[in-house]
Parts: C-alpha cells; sequence; structure tokens
C-alpha cells in the first residue's frame, strides 16, 4: 500500500497544480506508444484510411497533369482532333469523382476509429476512477477528475479528428506534389525543395511568436472574464458601496489591457499569413523567370511550366496547415500522458485474491474492532489499540467532539481505508477478506448530505438498478414516511430530480437516502449525523424513519443531537480516538462524567459549550 | 430598425476605418486579377514565338508585382477591419460594463449573472466576428469575384466561355447556405452531448461515496457509457454531412475547371481563342473558388450573429428600475430619522408581499434589532432601505423626504452595509477593506480590522494587509470572509450601518467580542443588526421580530424574553441549537 500511496503521489506532483501557466514537457514517444495501443485493434481501418487518403490525393494532384498534357500535347502542338481533349475531360471528371467518393470515405472511416477509441478511452477512464479508493478522491480535487474525463479525452479526440488528419493528408500532398515536381522538372524541382527549408523555418519561428500572443491574448481574456464575472456577481455590493465609477475605471483596465493584447495578435497573424502569400508569389515568380528561361532555350515545354506554377499555389496550403496543428498535438500529448497516469494509479484498497463472496442475508451484523490502529496518511495515528465489539442487532449511539474520529470510525468498517494494525471483522470474518462489492452490500451509510442524481424519484431511490421494481421502492417510501411528500410533487415517484435534489428540503432528502436504505437492505446502518441540518418537525419525520430503518440492522448512530441518541442500546462517547464512556443513557447520567456533561449543556449555559469546544470549530 | 442601435454609434466612429480598408481591398483585388492575364499574355507570347529573355524577366517581376501589390495592400486592409472589429469588442463591452452598473438588483436576480456573461462575452464576440470576419471576408471575396469577372470579361475571352466556366462555382455559396446550419445544427448537438457527458462525470465524482456505499459502481459506469457512446453517434452525424460538405467544394471546382478545358479546349483548337486565354481562363476559374466559398461563409456568420446583436440590443434598450428623480435632494441620516409608514412591499411577480403594514421609526442613534425565520422579510427591509429596490411612494421617508426624492450617493453614501455571504473581491485584503473609501489611510484600516476581530487572521498571512485573495490568491474560511467584510463595512464610518446577518459564520466567542466592539464603535450613530442568532443582538435599543413581512412583535430583550411569542420561543431554540452549532 505504501508504493501505491507513492505512486498517487508523484502523479499529483506530475499535475500543472499552478494552473496553466506552465504546460508540461510533452513526452511524444510514450504518448504515441499509448494511442499505438488502441489504434492496433482498428489497423484494418487505419490501412483503409490511408488507402483512401493515397487515392484522393493522387486524384486530386493529378488533375494540373492533366491540364499541363492538354497544353502541351494538343492545344500547344496544335495536333489531335477534339476527341483526346475529350478525353481528358473523362478522366479528368473520373478523377474528381474519385477524388469526392475517397476523401468522404476516408473522412467517415476516420472518425469512426478515432471516435471508438476516444469512447473507449473514456469509458475505461471513468470506470477507472470509480474504482478508486476514497483516499484518491479524497487528495484530488474533482474539479481535476472532471478535467481528465472530459477535456484531456477531448484533446485525444482533436487528435484523431484533427492531427491524424492533417498530417496523413497535408503530409502526403506535400511528398506527392514534390514527386510530381521532380516528373515533371528534376531543376525545377530541386530549386523548389531548396525553398522547403526556409519556409519550414519562417513558418516555425513565427508559429512559436503566435503561440505567444496567443496565449497573452487569453490570459487577459480569462482575467477580464472573471472580473466580470465577480463584479457581476457583486454588483449590489458595488452599488451599495457607490463604487460604480471606481470598478468601471478597473474594468476599462482590463478591457484595455485585452484589446492590446488583442491588436498584437491579429497583426502578428496578417503579418505572418501574408508573408506567407508573399513567399508564394516569389516563388512563381522565380520559377517563371527559370523555367521561362528553360521554355526560352526549349529544354521545357510550356505545359510543365503551367503545371508548376499550380502546383506552387497548392503547395503552400498543407505546410500552413500542418504548422498549425502544432499546438493541438502538444495538448493531445500531454492529455494523454495525463490520462495514462490516472490509469496507472492503482486503487489503494483492492479486493484479495482470496476474498470470498458473501450472501449479505447470512450475515448477523456482529462488528468487531479488533485492537485497531489508523491514522491518515503522513499523519498522526488516530486510533491506538482500539477495541470495540459490537452484537447483532444492536443500536448504537457514538458522540464525540469534532476529530474525536467518530467518522473515521465508520469509514474503516465500511473498509474506504484499511488499517494499518489488528483487523475490522463482521461476524467474526475479517472484512479485507471479503469482496469490497460484498461488502458494501452488507454496510450501509446514510451522510450528512444526502446525494441525488439526475434522475427519477424511483432512480434515485433505487440508484438505478433496473433489477429493483418499483413496487418496491414505493413500499420503501411508505415504510420511511416520504410517500406523502412525493405524491405531492409534480409527476410523482416519475418526478426528475436534478443533481442537487432541488425542490426538495434537506429533510426530504434524507428520507430519500432512508428509502434507499430500505431497497438495498443493507445488515449494518452507519447513520453519519444524518440528522443535522434539519428543523425539528422534519427531524421528527427522521426519528420516526429510523425506528423503520433500524429495525433488525446494526444501527450506530453519530449524531450531535442527543435526542436523536438518547434510546440507544449503547452510548459511546469518543474522544481522540479512544471510547471514553460507554452505556445507556440512564447507566451514562448516573456516571456524571463526559456524557452528562453534554446533556447539561445541551439544556442551557451556552458559553460553557462553547468554552468547551470552540477550539473545534472555524 | 431596433438592431441598429449599437452599431449606429460604432460605425459613426469607425467608418474612416472601413473605407479605407474597402478601398484597399478593391485596390488588392484589381491588381490581383491581372495575375492570370499575365501569364496567359506570356502564353500567347511564347506561342507566337517572339518572347524574348529580356521578356521573361519583366514578366518575373510583373508577377512578383502582382504578388506581392495584392499581399501588402489586402493585408493591410485585412488588419484595419480586424482592428476595426476588436474596437467593436472594446467599446461595447465599455458600455455594457457600464450599462450593468445601473442596473437593479432585481434585474439580477431574474436573469442571473450567468446569463449576462454570456451575453457578455459571446454574443459581443458574435457580432464582432461578423464585422471583421464577415465584412473583411464579404469585402474581400466580392471585390475579387467582381474584379474577377471584369478582368476575364474585359480579356478576349468569349462571354458564353466564361458563363459555361463559372456556372458550376455559382453553386458554391448556394452548397454553402445550405450545409452550414445542417452542419451548426449537428456540432450543437456534439457540444451538448459532451456538456451532458462533463456533467455526468461532475455528478458521478460528487456523489462517488453514495456510489461506493451501495457497490453500483457498475450501473453508474453503464449510465456514464451511455453519455459516451451519445458523443461518438452525434460526432458521427456531424462527420457524414461536414466531409461531404468539404468533398463537395473542391469537386464543384473541378467541374467548372472541366468545363473550361471541355468548351475552352474546344475553342483554342478551333482557334476562336488564343491559347493564352485558354490559360488564364482556367486560372481565373481556381481562382474564384475561394472568394465563392466564403461568400458562403458570410451569409451564414451574419445570420448567427444577427440573434447575437439582438440580445446586446435588448440588453442595452433594458432601464434601470432605481433612477434619480431630477430634483434629489442630499439627506442627513445622521440627523433626520427613518420612518416607515404603513410599508408594504413585493417583489414583482410575487404572488405574497415579504413585507406588509410596517411601521417603524428609526431614530438617529439608535441600534435596531431585527430577528425573525429565513423569509420573514428581513433582508428585504434592509434592501429597500439601501433603494436596492423601490418601495412605494411616501411608505419610507428620512427627516421628512420620501426616499425617492434623495439622492443616490447621499443615501448610499451614508450607509453602511454588511450582506451575509461576506462577499469580497479578487483583490488584496486592503483593497476589500477599503472598498468604500478608497483613500482610507493604514491606521484607519487596521482600526477596521481590529473591530471586525479580523487583525489577527491578516497579519498572520505572509503579505499581511496586501494578501491577494481570490482565484489568483488565497481562499479565506467563511467567518473570516464574513469578518474581513465587516471591516468593510465599519470602515466606512457611515451615520447609518446595516448588519445583515453578518456574524452567522463567527463562533460565539468571537461574535460576543465584535458586539461589544459594536457598542464601542457605534455609540451615537445608528446601526441596524439582522441575525438569526440572538445573542447578537440582544443589546440593541429596540427588537422588532418579523414574521411573515409583519412586525409580530417589538421591545426591548427583556421585554420580549418575559412575553409569550415568537422571540422566547426562538430563544428558547437556539439555546439548544446553540449547543449544536458550537459542537460541530
Amino acid at each position: 500500500m505504501p508504493q501505491a500511496v507513492n505512486q498517487a503521489r508523484t502523479e499529483q506532483g506530475g499535475e500543472p497544480s499552478g494552473g496553466l501557466e506552465r504546460k508540461p514537457k510533452p513526452r511524444y514517444r510514450s504518448a504515441f506508444r499509448i494511442l499505438g495501443g488502441y489504434i492496433e485493434p482498428h489497423r484494418r481501418t487505419f490501412a483503409l484510411v490511408v488507402l483512401c487518403t493515397v487515392l484522393a490525393i493522387a486524384a486530386e494532384l493529378f488533375q494540373p497533369y492533366l491540364v499541363k498534357v492538354a497544353i502541351d500535347d494538343h492545344l500547344m502542338a496544335g495536333d489531335g482532333g477534339y476527341g483526346s481533349i475529350a478525353a481528358i475531360c473523362f478522366v479528368y471528371l473520373g478523377l474528381s469523382l474519385a477524388e469526392l467518393v475517397f476523401t468522404y470515405i476516408q473522412n467517415n472511416l476516420l472518425q469512426h476509429a478515432g471516435q471508438s477509441i476516444v469512447a473507449r478511452i473514456r469509458k475505461q477512464l471513468f470506470a477507472h476512477m470509480t474504482k478508486l479508493s476514497m483516499s484518491y478522491f479524497d487528495k484530488t480535487p474533482s474539479g481535476s477528475l472532471i478535467t481528465h474525463v472530459s477535456s484531456d479525452t477531448e484533446a485525444v479526440n482533436q487528435f484523431f479528428g484533427q492531427v491524424l488528419l492533417t498530417l496523413l493528408r497535408d503530409g502526403l500532398t506535400l511528398v506527392f506534389i514534390l514527386v510530381m515536381m521532380f516528373q515533371l522538372d528534376a531543376t525545377l524541382g530541386v530549386y523548389c525543395l531548396v525553398l522547403l527549408p526556409v519556409i519550414a523555418c519562417i513558418a516555425i519561428a513565427f508559429r512559436s511568436y503566435m503561440r505567444a500572443t496567443y496565449q497573452l491574448a487569453r490570459t487577459r481574456l480569462s482575467r477580464l472574464v472573471a472580473f466580470v464575472a465577480e463584479n457581476l456577481a457583486g454588483m449590489s455590493l458595488i452599488q451599495a458601496f457607490q463604487q460604480q465609477h471606481a470598478q468601471g475605471e478597473r474594468f476599462q483596465e482590463q478591457n484595455t489591457s485585452y484589446f492590446q493584447a488583442n491588436v498584437r495578435e491579429i497583426r502578428t497573424m496578417v503579418l505572418f499569413n501574408r508573408t506567407f502569400d508573399l513567399l508564394s508569389n516569389l516563388v512563381i515568380a522565380f520559377v517563371v523567370w527559370v523555367g521561362g528561361k528553360a521554355v526560352l532555350g526549349a529544354s521545357l515545354e510550356f505545359g510543365v511550366l503551367y503545371a508548376f506554377i499550380t502546383y506552387i499555389r497548392q503547395f503552400f496550403q498543407p505546410i500552413n496547415a500542418i504548422t498549425q496543428q502544432w499546438n493541438t498535438l502538444q495538448s493531445a500529448t500531454v492529455a494523454v500522458n495525463r490520462i495514462w497516469s490516472v490509469l496507472d494509479t492503482e486503487p489503494e484498497i483492492e479486493d484479495r485474491p482470496q476474498a470470498v463472496r458473501i450472501e449479505r442475508e447470512s450475515v448477523a451484523g456482529r462488528i468487531d474492532f479488533d485492537r485497531i490502529t489508523f491514522g491518515y496518511e503522513g499523519a498522526e495515528p488516530i486510533f491506538r489499540e482500539l477495541d470495540l465489539r459490537i452484537r447483532p442487532g444492536e443500536l448504537i449511539g457514538v458522540v464525540g467532539t469534532t476529530g474525536a474520529g467518530k467518522s473515521s470510525l465508520m469509514s474503516l468498517l465500511a473498509r474506504f481505508y484499511d488499517v494499518q494494525a489488528g483487523a475490522v471483522r463482521i461476524d467474526g470474518r475479517d472484512i479485507r477478506d471479503m469482496a469490497q462489492a460484498d461488502l458494501h452490500r452488507i454496510v450501509g451509510l446514510v451522510q450528512q448530505e444526502p446525494y441525488l442524481y439526475a434522475g427519477s424519484m424511483i432512480d434515485n431511490v433505487r440508484m438505478f438498478d433496473a433489477s429493483i421494481s418499483r413496487e418496491e421502492v414505493i413500499r420503501a417510501c411508505e415504510l420511511v414516511g416520504a410517500d406523502q411528500l412525493i405524491q405531492r410533487m409534480e409527476g410523482g415517484y416519475d418526478a426528475r430530480l436534478s443533481e442537487r435534489g432541488s425542490g426538495l428540503s434537506a429533510g426530504e432528502r434524507q428520507l430519500l437516502s432512508f428509502a434507499r436504505i430500505i431497497v438495498f437492505r443493507p445488515r449494518i446502518l452507519i447513520l453519519d449525523e444524518a440528522t443535522a441540518n434539519l428543523d425539528s418537525r422534519t427531524e421528527q419525520l427522521i426519528q420516526q424513519a429510523l425506528e423503520v430503518v433500524s429495525e433488525g440492522r446494526t444501527t450506530i448512530v453519530i449524531a450531535h443531537r442527543l435526542s436523536t441518541i438518547m434510546n440507544a442500546d449503547r452510548i459511546l462517547v469518543l474522544s481522540r480516538g479512544e471510547i471514553v464512556e460507554s452505556g445507556t443513557h440512564a447507566e451514562l447520567m448516573a456516571r456524571k462524567g463526559y456524557y452528562e456533561e453534554l446533556v447539561r449543556h445541551a439544556h442551557g449555559e451556552p458559553e460553557l459549550v462553547t468554552a468547551l469546544y470552540g477550539a473545534g470549530r472555524n | 430598425m431596433q438592431s441598429t442601435g449599437l452599431l449606429k454609434p460604432y460605425f459613426a466612429r469607425t467608418w474612416p476605418i472601413y473605407l479605407g480598408a474597402f478601398a484597399l481591398h478593391a485596390t488588392a483585388s484589381v491588381v490581383y486579377a491581372y495575375f492570370p492575364n499575365l501569364l496567359g499574355f506570356f502564353t500567347d507570347q511564347l506561342q507566337a514565338g517572339d518572347l524574348l529573355r529580356s521578356d521573361v524577366a519583366r514578366y518575373s517581376l510583373l508577377l512578383l508585382t502582382v504578388g506581392a501589390g495584392h499581399a501588402l495592400l489586402g493585408g493591410y486592409g485585412q488588419y484595419l477591419i480586424m482592428y476595426a472589429g476588436r474596437l467593436f469588442d472594446y467599446l461595447t463591452r465599455r458600455r455594457l460594463y457600464t450599462h450593468f452598473t445601473a442596473l437593479s438588483e432585481h434585474y439580477y436576480s431574474r436573469n442571473g449573472t450567468g446569463k449576462l456573461l454570456s451575453t457578455f462575452m459571446n454574443d459581443v464576440t458574435g457580432v464582432r466576428e461578423s464585422l471583421s470576419m464577415g465584412i473583411n471576408q464579404l469585402a474581400m471575396a466580392s471585390l475579387l469575384v467582381v474584379s474577377c469577372l471584369g478582368a476575364m470579361a474585359l480579356s478576349d475571352i468569349p462571354l458564353y466561355l466564361i458563363a459555361a466556366s463559372v456556372a458550376p462555382l455559382l453553386f458554391i455559396p448556394w452548397i454553402v447556405m445550405r450545409f452550414g446550419p445542417v452542419i451548426r445544427g449537428r456540432s450543437h448537438q456534439v457540444q451538448e452531448s459532451l456538456a451532458a457527458m462533463t456533467a455526468s462525470a461532475e455528478e458521478q465524482f460528487g456523489g462517488i461515496l453514495v456510489t461506493k456505499t451501495f457497490a453500483v459502481e457498475p450501473i453508474m459506469i453503464e449510465r456514464f457509457g451511455a453519455d459516451v457512446d451519445r458523443i461518438r453517434d452525434h460526432q458521427l452525424s456531424l462527420v457524414r454531412v461536414s466531409s461531404l460538405f468539404q468533398a463537395l467544394i473542391p469537386f464543384l471546382g473541378s467541374m467548372s475547371l472541366i468545363a473550361s478545358l471541355a468548351l475552352g479546349g474546344y475553342l483554342a483548337l478551333a482557334g476562336t481563342i488564343s491559347l493564352g486565354d485558354f490559360v488564364a481562363l482556367t486560372l481565373y476559374v481556381r481562382m474564384l473558388m475561394n472568394p465563392l466559398q466564403q461568400l458562403g461563409n458570410v451569409i451564414n456568420t451574419l445570420q448567427r450573429s444577427r440573434a447575437s446583436l439582438e440580445r446586446l440590443n435588448g440588453l442595452m434598450a433594458v432601464r434601470p428600475d432605481i433612477v434619480e428623480a431630477e430634483d434629489a435632494v442630499p439627506a442627513r441620516l445622521d440627523q433626520e430619522a427613518i420612518r416607515l409608514r404603513d410599508l408594504t412591499f413585493s417583489y414583482p411577480g410575487a404572488p405574497e408581499p415579504a413585507l406588509a403594514n410596517l411601521d417603524l421609526v428609526i431614530e438617529p442613534g439608535m441600534t435596531l434589532g431585527i430577528v425573525g425565520r429565513t423569509g420573514s422579510g428581513k433582508t428585504t427591509l434592509a434592501k429597500l432601505l439601501l433603494r436596492a429596490y423601490e418601495a412605494p411612494a411616501g411608505s419610507i421617508r428620512i427627516g421628512g423626504t420620501d426616499i425617492r426624492d434623495i439622492r443616490l450617493d447621499s443615501l448610499r453614501g451614508q450607509i453602511g452595509y454588511v450582506p451575509q455571504d461576506g462577499f469580497l473581491f479578487s483583490a488584496t485584503i486592503r483593497d476589500n477593506i477599503v472598498f468604500g473609501k478608497r483613500d482610507a489611510g493604514q491606521t484607519e484600516v487596521e482600526a477596521a480590522a481590529k473591530q471586525a476581530r479580523v487583525y489577527d487572521n491578516i497579519v498572520a498571512f505572509p503579505d499581511g494587509f496586501e494578501t491577494k485573495l481570490g482565484e489568483r490568491g488565497i481562499t479565506l474560511s467563511g467567518g473570516q470572509r464574513q469578518r474581513a467584510s465587516l471591516a468593510r463595512g465599519l470602515l466606512k464610518q457611515a451615520p447609518l450601518l446595516i448588519l445583515d446577518d453578518s456574524v452567522s459564520a463567527v463562533d460565539a466567542v468571537t461574535e460576543t467580542e465584535i458586539v461589544a466592539a459594536l457598542q464601542e464603535e457605534r455609540r451615537e450613530k445608528t446601526t441596524i443588526i439582522i441575525a438569526h442568532r440572538i445573542s447578537a443582538l440582544k443589546h440593541a435599543n429596540l427588537i422588532i421580530v418579523l414574521d411573515g413581512g409583519r412586525i409580530a412583535q417589538r421591545g426591548t430583550h427583556e421585554q420580549l424574553i418575559a412575553e409569550p411569542g415568537l422571540y422566547a420561543e426562538l430563544y428558547a431554540i437556539q439555546e439548544e441549537g446553540g449547543q449544536h452549532a458550537a459542537s460541530r
């Protein structure tokens, strides 16, 4: 496990944690190797794509040659009837059709393969992330997880949609043009070839400068957006403090600096494009000069010159296109490497090979924390050799201050973390010997903030598990007393909820998560401050629901409100990782210890309570 | 038409730029249109056999001049138009921002800042694109098309040959216009499915603990997979049209060439046209392809941006709800009492009034406490006093003057307002505290920070008061934010201070200290304390209890706890709730 931890750490270290300021250096080799692995199953399609591309380009580039033939062999020579011209026209038509068809097929094939690969990567990445342990989610902000799944995979998509296509099509076009040029006239070809490195150098130099101006403009734009977004959000304050004018001036600063960056950007862009234009015209003039002299000396046919001029005009477009793809290629490479470092992260908690499958119904619900020691990574241990035994069906209440370890204890029971020494056992079996899927079905957890998904009420209760029937869900809702409120909603059980469960109060959402418990029937139930944040009316409803769900289950209730746990079979007082008191409400009251003090403060003298707990707040 | 609202002043300012750009483009196009002709002459001279070495050099130079002339003139024209486009961004956003600062809170709550921001960014960009890209391409393309056609017509090439050769090209703009919206629609679907997948990932990762506890990972993976597949399907449906479109345009160009080859070749063979004319014709056909495609694009861009322009003009046409009266007078909040007489207020569109029949006199120098449940109208009252919303005429008077007849800067300048959310800007802590009084000295700032009990927190940062907050700086905790925002309100030393549940996230000990500091600082000055927690306002001279927008009870703390009612009830609950909050 320590190894896995280290790996997760290096992975995070590789992240551009400082935002987009400095991109990590792309590692092309590994990225291409990885993508190669994905291309492998589609190699037939890719071979077809290459074939189609070659055919399409050949068909396209052969066209100027045909005009050359028409000029040199027929028009210039003045021989032959119209028949050969007509024949050339038909060949031309054929070639155009071939270009149309093959370009179309090539595009569709490539996209089909590319999209399948990207979809596969997305699914694989998501499935992998879902299986990572909770500690990974604790450490990694969900924003960066989402970035991996959406933006990084989108960059890979662009690789297939744009980069690969451009490299293939424009690279081949370039090669074909050169071949045709040499075929037509080697001397002129060599002259043109000399120009190639010059053009490439200019293009590359300009590109990097353009990238810099582009990024400057992007940065200033994002500042402008952030500024305006914040000002819109705080407009009431700006108005209340009469700062419209002052903020307007600040806005003007941002606006002006963005404008300046923009002007610089367009200036560079126009300059770049026109330099290319100029260069292309220079080459044409040069070819006419050199070629014209050759034509005069009769060493060159005029049609060749004509074809050359056409090819030169086509020559610049692919160069431009390829240099444009450079950025995309870089970001795709970075993205691939990032995705891979996620896929390389091993879940810290994995099923043991000898893990056994357990029938949920056969579990009695005895829990033993057997001399466990546990602390979070890099922190002092919270528990040292803690011993706790819970009988099947017992209702346990847990109280204690923040940081006492209440929630950590429950995380260990659900095996979100592994103990460092000792063992957690259910019915005498070490939970590390169980399959996680079984364990999680045995141990149910209700959190303080119930989480609802975008979907119908029914699906939210059964967690989209279609094998659970609608009737079962409705019965569960009736049991916990959520039935009435659901009937009241438009659409009833089919009412659609949004992510944050809008339209429902905190208490109503909590009732739904209780219904989940009824439907999923865990043998052991943990309520982690499930009744905080509720007003007293809803709390009553919840209290009733609690009685229903705890029936026949081992139930552990962590609570601040003492009223929730007064009726527990046993109340544990946790302090700094130790169980300092244990017993029924009456017993603990009689003991006049920590618990009794808590209860006393709950009924007045808030200053004292603050003195006791103030340190843990804020 | 209303759509000219934003554009008129813009063009009034930038027309010389556009005129210059058009002139440049026109010259460039005319020059460029000479290019095929040159090669045609070259061919003819060559065929006739009277081409000299000096002519070759002359032709190359001429070609270079034409090319360079087009590149430079056209390039400068392009730059000018793009510059003018960015100027539109700049000027429009400046106007929009000023307009934003005048819009009332009601407008923001109804429209949401997301929508406004989108208009501010995307719609402005959309209109600018059609102004710079659209006009640029329109100018370049149409001038080039006209010049090419003109040059062809002026040459010896017969008109019917030109017509036959150009005919297939004329389908290009039509195809662009036909395909454009379809492609746009499908790429919109792609974007939407991408957004749906991102939302789905967000949801999944947000609820990962729930997924894990119910061991439903396979189901969630399957749900996500469905979103992923939808993207793929949309992408493929997009590529089916877009690749057809991309292949069709060159195909039409080829058709054109075939037409000129077939007919022109025949005519050249028959000797009706010279070989040079034939060469020039094929070159013209190639030259026409690009501008025609651009013309189609322009029409699409213009269509798209029309909606944007309408949204922008619509936004600019919104009249601020709160406007200063013509003959508004200043107020003296330090001397004059605020009188609410039968104040009833409903939010626009709300069925129930938020405040009903309020009668209250706030004497200068007093401390007023307001308690009540969520939604009882406490904040509404504060907003009305700030005139963020408009109270009915005559229901709020300051001294003898209706609040509607008081100058806004005088009114708001005398009120210090501390909102509950502790909103701070992404600037330094100092900048935030001096927000309402930018010329405040360091001693004043520190004193306010001390009163708000945030001084110790601030000096603990390495950069102290110069610490940057927000996206590119540090994040304060909820309690720290509230206290910094309290310091901002206190620094203003305003005759009236409104604390709108401003210490709700502050722990009880600090709250007690702050309340003591407030009592000291606000001696002789009017203070309104709105709170959930009774401990924050029990020292007030007068406490009103709001319930459903009405004053349910009024009196001092001692009077109110003695009588049965909401106040005593709240007090009792809070003694228990206070324990709950404290132990968290």
